[in-house]
């Protein structure tokens, strides 16, 4: 029933979606990255995040500061906005809130069984673990040795479980089999999402879609680009490919075939919404491609501000926070690394 | 089918149209209230919410709630004036043809004004809600969503007028 | 001034003048390799010198351009990333091995890189690109890798120089050193002994001769008193011959005189 949410949509979630809406205001402006390019060192961008809504995560901070200490504090905000929403959330948000996190989520169980493999101390994997993917029985991870042990001891307990019952058939856990694996978890994961949103149904079913249709295409594109001079096969290609998106299943076939950058761009011009990001690119040019796609997204996802009464907004905030500390991250490596002529190369202004 | 003593044609007229006149306002404040408590909570909550980032917004977005409010103060004062619409006539009379039209006179202006403001009611929350949430973004877009606010609360007024006309309708037969 | 003036503890002979000749020439042909040894090492080190000017400009460049595309490829897979290509990697696949070069004596260590091709992580993932961050910034990750790899060549390179650098420093100082002391020190004492030696072989010599001239003065002297001598005794001889002709001994009159003053007990004093 599309529309008619609107009359039914704030009893639940009226409150949360006004609170995430001033979230998103509190979002890095034009002016604010401005001011942060102009900065000489990291005292300098400490003390223009200070005045943002990062002050009270970043002011205690001592004074030798260092990148990943800013890009931790700022993380550290966002999983603390994403708990409290959390906690507000009754069904069906908390649950489409935390598919949100899966995807942290299988990079975890992977970071831990790869640092296993390799006979690594478990804590300190822990520590190196994204905050948002975070799930209880994440430490015994590390007890399994084999897929299947892996299954039957842990992972049925998590809400990964459908996944993994997908690519359980690979036995060994080599290097090339676990990103293969992370990459079939994520498909399995994106395909889950989108059929949930689909079952949530009016505005959010056709904003989320659409996100994560163009989530889905990126990855298929990324992928095709990525796996290019691997020994990745076209049918092990075509198989990391979602199920739906706006490529399923025609551009997904002729993306499997590619050989090089440019024949991806003439597979992917054939598409309207994509041919304005290729266009932007220059001929054998993949190195822009990234950020093409992150500011396609960013555009998409502000857009979904655009409309009341849907999910959408909570998906598009926490994307637009973890776009902004990418941005956070770059601007203080820049400024860190003295190449403040770059700093324009990959800030993705969101507004 | 009319000659049918259990058809609805004859319950239509048989039934006393002082049960009309009462179900029609019982609608009229009832449903005007639900509109306005409806339109109060979509309203409430988006202005709950954004106000924890923007504090500004609560006192000047309390005008969308008092424009709720109105909807169910448009239910009651109709309300009142169709029982003052109620006269008493002798039981011979109850099913004169006069008596029956004013009882449905009065029961169509309650429907007309409860459901009229009904849809005003929840309109005017959600346009309410928006305002919130954009006063949060944007201070300059307040007035401009007022603005369609008051539109939006115009609906209810247009049931209220065409219901107090149609009320006016409703004469009983002449005690005598 | 003190190198003017000393000179070896030697006993000023002819032998000690040969060896000491012997010691001043191959002290001399001693400097003059060694001088050569010096040179050949200070071209050698301004060489080195050189390179390591180019190769530390080259370094700055090149870890620059690798720490920037870590942060490239962070920014495009995720800070998590760092940490999955950390924990994939069983042990190093860029080795370096040392092995040692030999300029005019000094034994240069040189440091030379390879890919260990038995190393690193078990997969496939060594010999072609990683399929790390597949679905996001592989690309990034792969080019970031190239850019490490790249510093790593210039770190070593550097390295093999710099250790270069400081043995050959180090064996330039020696080698001055050397020179220094034979042209300052040994040299100059082995010249000091020679005209030392010299000298007093002179002096000997002057001595000697200053002797025999004496001796030979005083033979002279000598001979000319035993020829007075002589004279006399026979002008004596002639006088007494001539008294005993007369009949009077001159001799023996004397004797009478002073054999009578002794014997003469009557004479008080």
């Amino acid at each position: 029933m599309y529309g008619w949410e609107m009359l039914s949509f704030n009893i639940h979630d009226g409150f949360l979606e006004a609170i995430v809406r001033g979230n998103r205001s509190g979002l890095l402006t034009a002016a604010d990255y401005n001011n942060l390019c102009q900065c000489e060192n990291l005292d300098d961008v400490k003390m223009h995040l200070t005045a943002t809504e990062y002050g009270p995560y970043l002011q205690n901070e001592p004074s030798p500061l260092h990148t990943t200490t800013i890009v931790e504090k700022c993380t550290l905000k966002l999983v603390d906005e994403y708990k409290h929403m959390m906690c507000q959330a009754t069904e069906p948000l908390s649950t489409f809130l935390q598919y949100i996190t899966y995807g942290h989520m299988i990079d975890n169980v992977v970071l831990i069984v790869t640092g296993t493999l390799h006979e690594r101390d478990v804590n300190e994997l822990l520590e190196k673990c994204h905050p948002l993917g975070m799930f209880d029985s994440i430490a015994s991870l590390a007890v399994a040795q084999n897929m299947r042990e892996l299954y039957r001891l842990v992972l049925v307990d998590t809400p990964l479980a459908p996944y993994f019952s997908e690519c359980i058939t690979s036995e060994d856990l080599d290097d090339m089999n676990i990103e293969i694996m992370r990459n079939t978890l994520y498909k399995a994961y994106l395909e889950d999402f989108y059929k949930f949103c689909e079952k949530l149904g009016g505005a959010t079913a056709e904003i989320m879609c659409d996100l994560l249709s163009f989530e889905a295409d990126r990855r298929a594109v990324n992928i095709t680009i990525n796996s290019i001079g691997t020994e990745l096969t076209r049918d092990d290609r075509r198989k990391l490919y979602s199920n739906f998106g706006l490529l399923y299943p025609y551009g997904h076939e002729e993306l499997a075939v590619c050989e090089d950058v440019d024949q991806v761009r003439g597979v992917m011009e054939k598409y309207p919404p994509y041919q304005a990001i290729f266009a932007k690119i220059s001929y054998g040019e993949s190195q822009m491609l990234d950020k093409a796609f992150y500011e396609e997204e960013v555009r998409r996802l502000c857009l979904s501000f655009e409309q009341q009464f849907h999910y959408a907004v909570f998906f598009a905030y926490i994307r637009l926070r973890e776009q902004e500390i990418r941005n956070l991250m770059w601007i203080s490596e820049c400024v860190a690394q003295n190449q403040k002529n770059r700093v324009h190369d990959s800030v993705v202004f969101i507004f | 089918m009319s000659s049918d003593s259990s058809s609805w044609a004859r319950a239509l007229v048989q039934i006393s149209p002082y049960t009309f006149s009462a179900i029609g306002i019982a609608v009229s404040i009832g449903v005007s209230v639900l509109g306005a408590a409806w339109g109060i909570f979509i309203t409430g909550s988006s202005l709950i919410g954004a106000a924890i980032k923007a504090p500004r917004i609560t006192s000047k977005n309390l005008i969308s709630v008092i424009f709720c409010e109105a909807v169910a103060i448009y239910g009651v004062i109709v309300a009142i004036i169709l029982q003052t619409k109620l006269e008493s006539v002798p039981t011979a009379l109850v099913h004169h043809p006069e008596s029956l039209r004013a009882g449905y006179a009065i029961f169509a202006s309650g429907l007309i004004v409860g459901f009229a403001n009904l849809v005003c009611g929840v309109c005017v929350g959600i346009i309410g809600s928006s305002c919130a949430l954009s006063d949060a973004q944007n201070s300059s877009l307040f007035v401009k969503i007022l603005v369609i606010e008051i539109f939006g609360s115009a609906l209810g007024l247009f049931g209220v007028i065409v219901g107090i006309i149609m009320s006016s309708q409703a004469t009983w037969p002449a005690k005598a | 001034m003190s190198g003017q003036t000393q000179r070896l503890n030697v006993v000023p002979t002819v032998t000690m003048l040969g060896v000491m000749k012997a010691r001043l020439v191959g002290a001399t042909r001693g400097h003059a390799l060694l001088k050569k040894k010096s040179d050949a090492l200070t071209v050698q080190f301004r060489a080195i010198l050189k390179k390591i000017v180019a190769a530390k400009e080259s370094m700055g460049e090149a870890m620059r351009a690798s720490s920037f595309s870590l942060a490239e490829a962070k920014y495009v897979a995720g800070d998590g990333v760092r940490h999955v290509v950390l924990q994939s990697v069983r042990s190093a696949s860029l080795r370096v091995r040392s092995h040692q070069e030999n300029v005019a004596g000094v034994k240069l260590p040189k440091f030379t890189h390879f890919v260990d091709p038995a190393a690193g992580s078990a997969g496939p993932s060594n010999a072609s690109p990683s399929l790390t961050g597949l679905a996001r910034g592989g690309q990034q990750v792969a080019a970031c890798r190239a850019a490490h790899v790249k510093a790593i060549e210039v770190l070593v390179e550097l390295a093999s120089l710099q250790t270069s650098f400081l043995t050959l420093d180090e064996a330039i100082k020696t080698t001055n050193r050397r020179v220094n002391a034979l042209e300052n020190v040994v040299k100059p004492r082995l010249e000091n002994t020679i005209s030392y030696i010299k000298g007093e072989l002179d002096e000997l010599e002057r001595e000697d001769f200053f002797r025999l001239k004496k001796i030979q003065g005083y033979k002279k002297r000598e001979i000319e008193r035993q020829m007075a001598a002589a004279k006399q005794f026979a002008e004596e001889q002639l006088a007494e011959e001539v008294a005993l002709k007369r009949g009077i001994s001159v001799g023996a009159a004397t004797n009478m005189l002073v054999a009578g003053g002794e014997r003469d007990e009557d004479i008080i004093f």
